[in-house]
């Protein structure tokens, strides 16, 4: 059985060698002249007479590898008309092998469990960084916060325990780094520019709250810091 | 960031406008000074008709850098511009008023007149 469904593997072998390798080497043609079995003796003549006609140019060349194909092609077909009445059943018999060859796995005919998705190193931190945010989001939800954003924060100061200091300003830029993610706020406070990044998820923010919202087109508005004053002035 | 040959305001009315620093204090191989550090430096411009005239070498602290400062709770502060507050030799400034914005980590460096006097 296997014998039968062997030839048929071998001979689409060098097909697929003579495409992949130059022409002008030999090494192709000679490892498939070892690899031909005893059965094979015709189809090996007649890869003899297509290496002769190599050695005339590369025009031929192309030639000869057709006609290699063509020939290894027909070789199934000239074997199984040799051999007669037992061809016919025993290549039905191949060819419905070659067709579930690659289905292996369905004759075991166990019903497949669901494909479970492993989890790998490199998801490992995205994992931690997304759980150490929703036990942040349960304490005090965070909103979404953009570049624009005129937002308000109150923040515990270890040494103002009575009041939360209380910061205002526009977001000039947001990095995203999990549970680490910062947003920069920029602010005049008594003529002097100051910026501030507070992290998001710090459990010292007691409260976030986007006032208002100003359309920007840029995801880091740095360019405030060269413009006038009033642009970062926030009563 | 502040080292020799850097200009800074001064945010207090002592009399001085602008400072060259000529010297970090510290250890002999300070190289720069940040919020809180005290400089030596020399006035470049000063208001007319006050006590401080220009060219007098006079000590500073720094209360205002264009280089971030780092807060144990992972807050980043910085500021638009550089700026000292002229000091005598025990730390009390000369000034009677502070203008701008001054950093919380004064207080902890003792240089509460500072604080106190600043909103």
């Amino acid at each position: 059985m296997a014998s039968q469904l062997f030839p048929q593997a071998l001979h689409m072998i060098p097909i697929n060698q003579v495409k992949s390798f130059n022409p002008v080497k030999n090494l192709g043609f000679s490892a498939f002249l070892s690899r031909g079995p005893s059965p094979l003796t015709a189809s090996k003549v007649s890869v003899s007479g297509t290496h002769l006609k190599f050695h005339f140019g590369s025009d031929l060349g192309c030639f000869a590898r057709r006609d290699f194909i063509v020939r290894a092609e027909s070789n199934p077909e000239a074997e199984a008309n040799e051999n007669g009445v037992e061809e016919p059943e025993t290549k039905a018999e191949a060819e419905v092998e070659a067709g579930e060859g690659g289905e292996d796995e369905v004759e075991e005919e166990k019903p497949k469990e669901p494909y479970k998705p492993r989890v790998k190193l490199g998801d490992i931190m995205g994992i931690l960084n997304k759980r150490a945010i929703e036990a942040s989001d349960k304490e005090r939800p965070t909103p979404d916060l953009r570049a624009g954003d005129i937002v308000e924060i109150k923040l515990e100061v270890p040494e103002n325990k009575r009041r939360l200091s209380v910061y205002k300003g526009i977001v000039i830029s947001k990095q995203n780094a999990g549970i680490h993610t910062t947003i920069r706020i920029r602010r005049i406070i008594a003529g002097i520019g100051v910026e501030i990044v507070f992290p998001v998820y710090s459990p010292n923010i007691k409260e976030i709250k986007v006032v208002k919202h100003r359309k920007v087109r840029r995801a880091r508005l740095y360019y405030l810091r060269d413009k006038l004053p009033r642009l970062s002035t926030f009563k | 960031m502040i080292q020799p040959q850097t200009h800074l305001n001064v945010a207090d009315n002592s009399g001085a406008r602008e400072l060259m620093c000529i010297r970090v204090i510290g250890a002999s191989n300070h190289r720069y000074a940040h919020i809180g550090d005290v400089i030596v430096a020399v006035i470049k411009e000063a208001v007319p008709n006050t006590p401080l005239e220009r060219s007098e070498v006079i000590r500073a602290v720094i209360v205002r850098t264009s280089k971030e400062l780092k807060r144990d709770n992972s807050m980043i502060m910085r500021y638009d511009d550089n700026a000292a507050v002229v000091i005598d030799q025990e730390g009390n400034p000369k000034g009677t008023r502070i203008f701008g914005v001054i950093a919380r980590e004064l207080r902890q460096l003792n240089f509460t007149k500072i604080v106190s006097l600043s909103a």
